[in-house]
């Protein structure tokens, strides 16, 4: 499964290697971070870990393979 | 051993050591969390918390940083009412876990809770009756309690939301539970919302307003017009600690107002730009140290310097604090950071220290361990990856009997599954064998301890309780391979080293102790040496209670029940056979647990007394896999198992049954002797006297049960003159309970029949009668045969034998499980809460019904059924139902 997740706000690059296992891309006042999502359990940890860092999520979606 | 026992029962702490509030790292969990300097008090907020006195549930939701905890903490320390605090640390925290800190909470509030309340000693698992005991205890209150549940996020386990709202249903108005979260609880909200029994305060209503705003950072010395806090609520969306945060770069900027207007106009992701701005305008010194302490849950001045090497943190964190930036006091100068802070810090070491990360939690694993901290040195050391530090650790703290015992056996085995073979100490070596032995894997446990131990004799420095722990081992080891000499070597060495290792820590560990007496107690029953092994364990169930003693002190109770039985007392095997039970219960450990033992001791007494459905029962119940390996369980499973069969005629498969597959250092003469019975009477059974006796020689003269009922076979099979040269062989101890004087006396008797003598036959009959009526022990005089018959059919022995054995005897030529059952006993009384459950089982209620109606748990009521049963000679509950009518108990 590929996920991108749209979080608020432009994210430095600092807090974005708290994602080392995700892409991401500033765009517009949004960052969006992309990538191969394991499995469920996968995704809650991903955004547990957006509210962990004070991160407001915008959109959640599964991308087409 | 006897200076090992002599100090085992010497003046250790009646209180156990575990007191959780002793630990500064405890103590800030059950602590009201202090407001910070700059703190806001709003009261619309306070005003809609205090609606939380009226309705059972309150939840707090908000994101991190919404400033739930402070305000939660701000109303609570203003309530007339008694408090309860408790903040749910990182992890996974499981069940038992999780009710053991809430007890402590409520005890640590205004101790009012009582002794019945005992805290669980599972990890995962939470007796039922505790918390039906918890919710009387709570709905009988006079002033309610309000029990806080702060970060309760961090609480994962499913089963605990369901047990929270048991008890919060039945503790009525009693308790007001305060869950502070940031996300959703599992409990049914939707519910208690419909019936206006919860008080909700959500992110929305969190969030700052524009006043509030100026009003914060009037506290923080900045003073901005209404408009200007406008724009800055919308940038943050309330966000406390945005807003706490900006204030806090504003202050380092030089034009204030003006930064904020930057800051509306930047598009960065709100707590991540401003922590790196407020990062960025501390000193370097500074920096360092908040990056490398954010490994850390909670921190002292030097703990922070053991993180930096340097020794600046107390004036450091004392700014900090005063400038109301990243830190939070814990009281005691302990200190933690703001959770979001933290996981954002530590993003930031990653990439400005990369790779410090495993240096920095050894270097905290060392200072916790100097300091005595044991489970954060653990959890450290094992984030560190350095396992043989971890297992040196556990180790010279005479911990490792927690591997065992303990809530936290389950937390440490599984810590310990990482260890990696690159751990070559021999620690490591130790902790590897404790999991292997505790796992039965008795091969690779004795290489690996065999190992440990050449290691430790051939270094030389201070290892007295490795040695110990070595010792601990080698006696399980004994115990599990059937070797006393093993079991006794290792508590002679145990005896010697004792006076090595600080006494404090053998206070602080009543379990390693305990297990090691057990173990010992338990091969040394196996071996039958009877009386050093009720020394032993006698010692043993005396430990200091808590629950880190429960399992040792239950399973060597009811080794102390097999050896009554093995000796022939009945009744006292069953009466400590279910003292056992029904203490390990009480101190929450849910039952059928350990070796089962105690469950084999009740089956086998149900046998000798032909209560054979229930002896089936038991047997069932009995757990299997854990003892299995243990020889004297496995041996008492197997001889229960084949003596069940032989009354139930089954005499091959009996003879089959008596063989327990395990394999010992040596033979034991109990073990061996019943199972020659038990083959020796199949023999008989199957019209072979010969062979019958043949087998007898497998007895031995030292068990006094086993030499009568031999006695019994020999005259079965004929031979009189051998059966009373054995009886006359007996040695009388004075230890031999109903079951060898009953036989004796019956043996005695049949062959004074023989001869004619019917008078000394009858004289003989009365006093087997007797002895046998106090212990309902039916078996030998179903076993006697015909002859019995019309002697028990003439005064005054017909009396003696009515209302408890048949009042007509089987015949001889009857297969034992067509006998007629025994009849009714003589009403016998029943207790008051065996009465209760009867009537509640008169209106249909069921076991789990009865248990919460009486606030006990179901095993509870299931005993008192079982004896209710036994009180009434039934099976069924219908039965019991209609009896108890017909004799008009209900």
């Amino acid at each position: 499964m590929r996920y991108e997740i749209r979080v608020e706000g432009h994210l430095s690059e600092t807090l974005a290697k708290a994602f080392p296992e995700l892409g991401h891309v500033v765009m517009s006042g949004q960052t969006v971070l992309f990538g191969p999502v394991v499995d469920e359990a996968h995704l809650y940890g991903l955004l547990a870990r957006c509210q962990s860092l004070g991160l407001r999520v915008m959109e959640m979606r599964q991308l087409p393979e | 051993m006897t200076e090992f026992s002599d100090h085992a029962s010497g003046p250790i702490p009646a209180v156990p050591y575990a007191d959780p509030v002793g630990d500064p790292f405890l103590r800030a969990r059950f602590a009201l969390p202090a407001r910070p300097v700059s703190f806001l008090r709003r009261q619309r907020l306070i005003d809609h918390l205090d609606q939380a006195l009226r309705t059972p549930l309150t939840v707090v939701n908000g994101a991190a940083g919404a400033g739930k905890t402070v305000l939660t903490a701000d109303w609570a320390a203003g309530l007339r009412q008694p408090v309860a605090w408790l903040t749910a640390e990182a992890g996974t925290l499981r069940p038992g876990v999780f009710w053991a800190y809430v007890l402590q909470a409520m005890r640590a509030c205004d101790g009012s809770l009582s002794d019945a309340v005992v805290a669980p000693a599972d990890a995962d698992r939470v007796d039922r009756g505790l918390l039906a005991t918890l919710a009387a205890e709570l709905n009988d209150r006079d002033r309610p309690l309000v029990l806080v549940l702060d970060e309760y996020d961090r609480v994962t386990a499913p089963d605990v939301a369901e047990q929270l709202e048991f008890v919060l249903h039945h503790a009525g108005r009693g308790l007001h539970l305060v869950l502070v979260t940031r996300t959703e609880p599992l409990l049914p909200l939707h519910r208690y919302r419909a019936a206006g029994e919860l008080t909700e305060i959500r992110a929305a209503e969190l969030a700052f307003t524009p006043e509030e705003t100026v009003a914060l950072l009037e506290l923080h010395g900045l003073s901005l017009p209404v408009r200007a806090a406008c724009a800055l609520v919308d940038r943050t969306r309330g966000w406390a600690a945005g807003l706490r945060l900006s204030a806090l770069a504003a202050l380092d900027s030089a034009d204030p107002e003006l930064y904020l207007k930057e800051f509306e106009a930047d598009r960065s992701t709100v707590a991540d730009f401003l922590l790196a701005e407020v990062l960025k305008g501390q000193p370097e010194e500074t920096q360092d140290l908040l990056l490398r302490v954010s490994v850390l849950e909670r921190f002292c001045p030097d703990l922070a310097n053991a993180l930096t090497l340097r020794t600046d943190a107390e004036p450091i964190l004392a700014a900090l604090h005063r400038d109301n930036a990243f830190v939070e006091p814990l009281g005691h100068s302990w200190y933690q950071l703001h959770p979001l802070f933290g996981e954002i810090l530590r993003a930031h070491l990653r990439q400005r220290l990369p790779g410090l990360e495993p240096e920095l939690h050894l270097r905290a694993a060392r200072w916790l361990r100097r300091s005595g901290f044991l489970p954060e040195t653990l959890a450290h050391a094992a984030a560190a990856g350095d396992w043989d530090f971890a297992a040196g650790a556990l180790v010279d703290d005479l911990a490792i009997g927690q591997l065992f015992t303990s809530l936290r056996s389950g937390d440490l085995t599984q810590m310990f599954s990482h260890m990696g073979p690159e751990a070559r100490s021999p620690a490591s070596d130790l902790v590897r064998a404790a999991r292997n032995l505790s796992g039965y894997d008795l091969e690779r446990g004795m290489t690996r301890l065999r190992h440990a131990e050449k290691r430790l004799a051939d270094d030389t420095p201070d290892l007295a309780a490795a040695q110990l722990s070595c010792a601990l081992l080698e006696a399980l080891a004994g115990r599990l391979t059937g070797c006393p000499l093993l079991a006794e070597k290792a508590a002679e060495a145990a005896d010697g080293l004792v006076h090595e290792v600080p006494a404090h820590l053998l206070d602080k560990h009543p379990e390693l102790t305990a297990l090691l007496l057990t173990h010992l107690g338990s091969a040394r029953l196996w071996a039958g040496h009877f009386e050093d092994a009720r020394a032993a364990l006698t010692t043993a169930a005396g430990a200091p209670g808590g629950a880190s003693t429960v399992l040792p002190r239950q399973d060597s109770m009811e080794h102390l029940a097999l050896l009554d039985y093995l000796d022939g007392w009945l009744g006292r095997a069953e009466r400590k056979a279910l003292a056992a039970v029904s203490q390990a219960e009480r101190d929450g450990v849910p039952q059928p647990s350990g070796s089962g033992i105690g469950q084999l001791v009740l089956a086998a007494v149900a046998v000798d007394r032909h209560e054979l459905g229930r002896a089936r029962a038991l047997l069932d119940e009995a757990p299997l896999p854990p003892g299995a390996h243990d020889p004297v369980s496995a041996a008492g499973r197997a001889l229960v198992t084949a003596r069940l069969l032989l009354v139930r005629g089954k005499a091959g498969a009996a003879a089959e049954a008596t063989d327990p597959a395990v394999s010992t250092a040596v033979a034991s003469p109990w073990a061996t002797s019943r199972a020659a019975l038990v083959v020796s009477a199949a023999h008989l059974a199957e019209g072979r006297p010969d062979q019958a006796a043949e087998e007898l020689q497998g007895v031995s003269g030292d068990q006094p049960v086993c030499v009568a009922e031999a006695a019994a076979i020999q005259l079965g099979a004929g031979f009189t003159g051998a059966a009373i040269d054995l009886l006359d062989g007996i040695r009388s101890g004075g230890r031999s309970g109903p079951a060898v004087t009953v036989r004796a006396a019956l043996v005695r008797a049949q062959a004074a029949e023989r001869a004619g003598d019917t008078a000394t036959a009858r004289r003989l009959v009365e006093q087997a009668l007797l002895d046998a009526r106090r212990e309902r022990l039916r078996r030998p005089f179903l076993d006697a045969g015909a002859w019995i018959r019309p002697l028990l059919a003439t005064p005054p022995l017909d009396e003696l034998a009515a209302g408890w054995l048949t009042p007509g005897p089987p015949r001889r030529d009857e297969q034992p499980q067509q006998a007629p059952p025994p009849p009714p006993l003589v009403a016998v009384e029943l207790s008051g809460r065996e009465r209760d459950v009867l009537e509640r089982l008169a209106r249909m209620m069921s076991t789990e019904e009865i248990a919460a109606d009486m606030y006990v748990s179901a095993n509870t009521v299931k005993t008192h059924l079982k004896s209710v049963y036994r009180k009434l000679a039934v099976n069924r509950r219908g039965d019991a139902v209609r009896r108890a009518r017909d004799q008009r108990l209900l």
